[in-house]
């Protein structure tokens, strides 16, 4: 099992330099291997999910300064590393239809599969400084993506993109090293269960938020908007925002006490974040970058399901991850469809689509319903928890606002459903959008209904996580 | 017994399951096959109607019923607890399930009949799963996947943008009264510690703190399913854009059921309300009858009518369960289920005169009682049972809501039912009259009755009505009474039979002073539909009627409003923060680099300048000179 947790690395990480090469031989050849690649490394974490709860599947190859090469197989990271790997296969094979008509394919392919490659390395590190190399690994493959166009505006947007990341990331690279000062050692498994002070918290916190567009850092992740549909849907949805939720839950969640206080000042900030972005996605008139701010939104509920601390909330704040990764991976990749047959993104300019593209509107109605938490769609339990977490901090304030998001959720969404798919026609679109990008959504959109349906294996996954990783608040 | 019992308990499984695996069953059916699909969900309405009856039967005999389903591991498993209350509501949600299912064969604007019966079906197990749910976290889950259904069912009935528009209210009133349930029911599992209500119950909830909280979220849940103002305005905009197999199935018979249901647990099973609580209920009670029935008094549309009358009808039952006596509380169970029957069937008619004629616009019709006779006499009893007509079954639960009402001591509210009993009956003398009376149009001359299985629901609806009028022992003995142990009360002395008394007095001069009414608007406009012009135009009230209708006083438009401007300040402060890390930053660093930039003149004697003055403070630093 050892060797198949650095092979879940490995394999997608220099995989993704193999693709230039196919590439020379033929195009066809070069898609096949993407997607190889991307059920690869689905499979194999998929045998590593299986063993996850047994103890210590570990590889580690020792260097000084903490520089220690360690991974580390836990329930977090094989849930993780499972849903975002299914999402990338997902969102891979949809892009074959999708990309074929641009320039670029090969980066394209190569800088999807390294991001995953480095997604898969970042969440099975055990040492926080490989956490933060693949970090940035993931900042570089992402600022290659959302420039993918070569536009003025897009480059710029791009820029815009890796600056603030980059930016947070390296205030956070500053809390590594006070970590290391303080403890002589980064390796996760060495630091388990130990006090951290405040300052490098925060400072980590900066990073955390940067890359999960949490308020003040939240406006790239609309703007990256510019980006093809499947690397905004990879990068926003299912898999880039998720890094900075999945190091909360990992590194304040499962490794150090944090202090109360700490906890507090993260929903009070997620909760404005929620408001914040759901009122925006209310006013703007861009899909893309409505969803993108359904995201923002949806990501403050994660926090406060991580935050809330205690061991059922943080569960939910698990489920909450799986949930919407599929629910907002299969809205993004419907807004590519239509963004493809009506050639615009303006939704002013759209609507009654739901005559000509009937199952892009079923799928896009689902993942809504789910995203907005409505049973029986998976969203409704991850909601239901969080809540129920939020609501056992005894605190009335914090419930509260992220009362109010739910609402504005529920809001933007059937006001963008309805300006899309029922409103007066202006644009029509000719068609449905290509087989393989229609199966795509609908497999997603179903696999949120089939979620909620069953829900007691994830649930049980994610609350057994929870039990054995869960470290709680500091007593102090 | 033990055997017994748990052979019964698998019973549950039927009007649960059975409904949802048909459903989804319907939807691989090809289209092309003619009244396959009909005939399959009547047979499963129909088998889950008798498991229903048996399920009836068991649990007034013996006892509760309990079944259990694995779930949410250490959170909660789907707990199934039928006690009296329970299996009365299992009943009505089964029947209705079951009329509309033959009654919706033959209406035409109800979308396609596949989607039509999934919905139906789904409805049902969601209804059903509802009612019997002990634990409110499995509660919740049926409860609110029925805001989905609703969404479809109201977008179905046509293809024009008022009917979408109207989908959206429907889904979003109704959903956002969920989230606020939700959290009501997170707020109850934290201060009891336990999410089953009959545990709850064992040790009732008060008032204060988040107890308070958790009570005034639920309420919202309860009343806007029941239909009550000021959460009611998706109904008449329903009844417009929607069919009346919709009307007849939901907003008539299932939402009310529920409704009214959820009301009576929160309120007497697993809270002990007090007074001033109590004062808020029957308050909203009389509000939602005399608001709603002063709107339905005007209207001039069939089913919009009769949907004002379905919120107004609401205030009847929330008024009797707000009186927290026993008296009150069986008149408010007991006017849930007779208003499900006349309601249903009035919207039934409804549909029946719309499929036979195209309209629904009453000063259209007339004369239609010589053409349609079967429908005509429905009408006419469905009309005088919600009326409170002696003797039919309207008239005994308004009774004993009359008589709670006064017996809580409130008798304002009193007074308030009482006038909204005159405009209901006038309200139906205007309707009645424009629609099966008076001339017929040219056009409609050669209208028939509907089909049959139209009028088999109709006749067994109205044929309730009567029953549980003349023989209202019957339900109150088997129905009522059961129902009110459930929930802890019993009620001391005969709760049926007929009474010569005051409120009987009373309900004649109801009637006297309704049909004068009725002639005199006759007399002054000469048209029948126009019997409601000389209040509607009277001064004061038409400036306020002009505004209702134009939804100034719309709790949905209100909100629409606030939330526009409150996202257009969110979306301000998101642009704040863009500038400030996208802008700003930008800004300042060209600034910077700009000045810098100007030191690079190429003036070689400048570079050896700062390379002087850098060295010598370096030295210095080095030297470590202490200040």
């Amino acid at each position: 099992m050892d060797k198949t947790l650095i092979l879940a690395v490995l394999i997608p990480v220099l995989g993704a330099f193999t693709l230039p090469i196919f590439n020379k031989i033929s195009k066809d050849l070069r898609n096949v291997m993407a997607v190889v690649i991307a059920a690869i490394t689905f499979i194999l974490n998929s045998m590593l999910m299986q063993s996850a709860f047994s103890e210590g599947i570990r590889f580690a190859i020792t260097f000084p300064f903490g520089f220690d090469f360690a991974f580390k197989l836990d329930p977090l990271s094989a849930f993780m590393a499972v849903v975002s790997s299914l999402t990338s296969l997902v969102i891979v094979i949809y892009s074959i239809d999708y990309i074929s008509h641009y320039e670029n394919q090969t980066e394209y392919y190569t800088m999807v599969i390294l991001f995953m490659g480095s997604m898969m390395g970042l969440v099975y590190s055990d040492n926080l400084l490989w956490m933060y190399i693949f970090w940035e690994l993931t900042g570089f493959a992402s600022w290659r993506l959302v420039g993918f166009f070569r536009g003025e505006k897009d480059v710029t947007k791009a820029n815009k993109t890796i600056l603030v990341t980059m930016f947070g990331a390296v205030v956070m690279l500053i809390g590594i090293i006070y970590i290391y000062l303080n403890n002589q050692t980064l390796n996760l498994s060495d630091l388990k269960a130990r006090e951290i002070a405040v300052l490098p918290a925060v400072l980590i916190l900066f990073g955390i938020f940067s890359k999960s567009a949490i308020l003040p850092f939240s406006t790239w992740l609309p703007d990256a908007g510019v980006a093809p549909s499947t690397v905004t849907s990879l990068l926003h949805a299912a898999v880039l925002v998720k890094i900075g939720t999945f190091a909360y839950a990992k590194i304040f969640g499962t490794v150090f006490y944090t202090p109360e206080s700490f906890n507090y000042a993260v929903l009070i900030i997620t909760g404005i974040t929620a408001l914040v972005s759901g009122g925006a996605a209310l006013i703007e008139t861009d899909i893309k970058r409505i969803i993108a701010y359904s995201t923002i939104s949806q990501l403050s509920f994660i926090f406060l399901g991580l935050a809330s601390g205690s061991k059922m909330a943080f569960a939910g704040g698990i489920l909450y991850i799986l949930m919407h990764s599929i629910a907002k991976a299969s809205l993004f990749l419907c807004a590519g469809i239509i963004e493809q047959k009506t050639h615009t993104k303006d939704i002013t300019k759209m609507g009654g689509l739901v005559k000509t593209m009937p199952l892009t509107a079923l799928a896009f109605a689902l993942s809504s319903f789910s995203v907005m938490g409505l049973p029986p769609f998976g969203g409704f339990f991850a909601k239901f928890i969080v809540f129920k977490g939020a609501i056992e901090t005894n605190d009335i304030i914090v419930p509260s606002i992220f009362f109010v998001g739910a609402i504005l959720t529920m809001l933007y969404l059937s006001r963008l459903f309805y300006k899309v798919f029922l409103g007066n026609e202006k644009i029509n679109a000719p068609s449905e959008g290509s087989p393989t990008m229609v199966a795509s959504v609908l497999f997603l959109a179903f696999v949120g209904l089939v979620l909620g349906v069953m829900i007691s294996y994830p649930y049980s996954y994610a609350n057994t996580t929870s039990e054995i990783m869960y470290m709680g608040v500091s007593v102090k | 017994m033990n055997e017994l019992n748990s052979n019964i308990s698998n019973l549950v499984l039927i009007p649960l399951l059975l409904p949802l695996i048909s459903g989804v069953l319907l939807l691989l059916i090809s289209d092309k096959t003619k009244y396959l699909k009909e005939v399959l969900s009547f047979a499963v309405t129909g088998v889950s109607f008798a498991a229903s009856i048996v399920i009836l039967k068991f649990v007034l005999q013996s006892d509760n019923l309990q079944y259990h389903i694995k779930w949410l591991g250490n959170l909660s498993s789907i707990s199934f607890r039928i006690d009296q209350l329970s299996a009365f509501l299992l009943f009505g949600v089964s029947m209705f399930s079951l009329l509309l299912s033959l009654y919706g064969i033959s209406v035409k604007n109800r979308g396609s009949s596949k989607i039509f019966y999934f919905l139906l079906m789904l409805t049902q197990t969601a209804a059903a799963g509802s009612v019997i749910s002990d634990n409110l976290i499995s509660m919740l889950f049926f409860w609110e996947s029925m805001v989905v259904l609703l969404y479809v069912f109201v977008y179905i009935s046509g293809e024009t943008q008022a009917c979408k528009k109207t989908a959206l209210k429907t889904f979003l009133i109704n959903g956002i009264s969920d989230i606020a349930m939700m959290l009501g029911i997170i707020i109850i599992g934290y201060i009891s510690d336990t999410f089953l209500m009959s545990k709850i119950s064992q040790n009732k909830l008060i008032l204060s703190g988040w107890g308070t909280v958790a009570y005034v979220l639920l309420l919202i849940g309860a009343l806007t399913k029941a239909g009550a103002f000021p959460f009611h305005t998706w109904i008449p905009d329903a009844a417009l854009n929607s069919n009346a197999a919709f009307m007849a199935y939901i907003p008539a018979a299932i939402d009310k059921l529920l409704g009214i249901y959820f009301l009576a647990r929160i309120s007497l099973y697993i809270y002990q309300i007090n007074s001033t609580m109590q004062i808020i209920l029957m308050s909203i009670g009389a509000i939602t009858i005399l608001v709603a029935v002063m709107m339905a008094f005007i209207q001039n549309d069939y089913k919009r009518l009769l949907s004002y009358h379905a919120v107004s009808q609401t205030g009847y039952m929330i008024l009797g369960i707000g009186t927290l006596n026993p008296v009150g509380i069986a008149g408010g169970l007991f006017h849930m289920i007779n208003h499900a029957s006349y309601k249903s069937c009035l919207f039934m008619t409804a549909g029946a005169v719309e499929n036979q004629t195209q309209t629904n616009d009453i000063s259209k019709l007339g004369g239609l009682f010589s053409r349609m006779p079967i429908t005509a006499v429905c009408f006419i009893i469905a009309a005088a049972a919600i009326s409170g007509i002696a003797p039919l079954n309207g008239f005994f639960s308004k009774e004993l809501v009359y008589k709670g009402t006064i017996m809580s001591g409130y008798t304002i509210f009193f007074y308030a039912a009482e006038i909204g009993s005159i405009l209901t009956l006038a309200s139906f003398l205007k309707l009645g009259h424009s629609v099966f009376f008076g001339k017929t149009p040219e056009n409609l001359k050669d209208t028939k009755e509907a089909p049959y299985s139209m009028l088999i629901p109709m006749i067994a609806l109205a044929a309730i009505c009567v029953i549980f009028g003349f023989g209202a022992h019957l339900p109150i003995s088997k129905l009522i009474s059961p129902s009110l142990m459930a929930l802890g009360f019993v009620a001391d002395g005969e709760l049926s039979g007929f009474h010569f008394d005051n409120l009987f007095l009373l309900s004649l001069v109801v009637i006297i002073i309704a049909v004068s009414n009725h002639i005199l608007g006759f007399r002054l406009s000469g048209k029948a539909y126009k019997s409601s012009d000389h209040i509607h135009y009277a001064p004061v009230l038409h400036q306020t009627y002009d505004m209702a209708e134009k939804g100034y006083f719309d709790l949905y438009e209100i909100f629409r409003k606030i939330f526009s401007s409150f996202s257009s300040l969110l979306f301000k402060i998101d642009r704040f923060f863009d500038k400030l890390i996208d802008d700003i930053p930008v800004s300042i660093t060209l600034y910077v680099s700009d000045k810098v930039s100007k030191l690079h003149s190429g003036s070689y004697s400048l570079y050896m300048f700062f390379i002087f003055v850098f060295a010598t403070a370096y030295l210095i630093y080095l030297g470590g000179i202490k200040w």
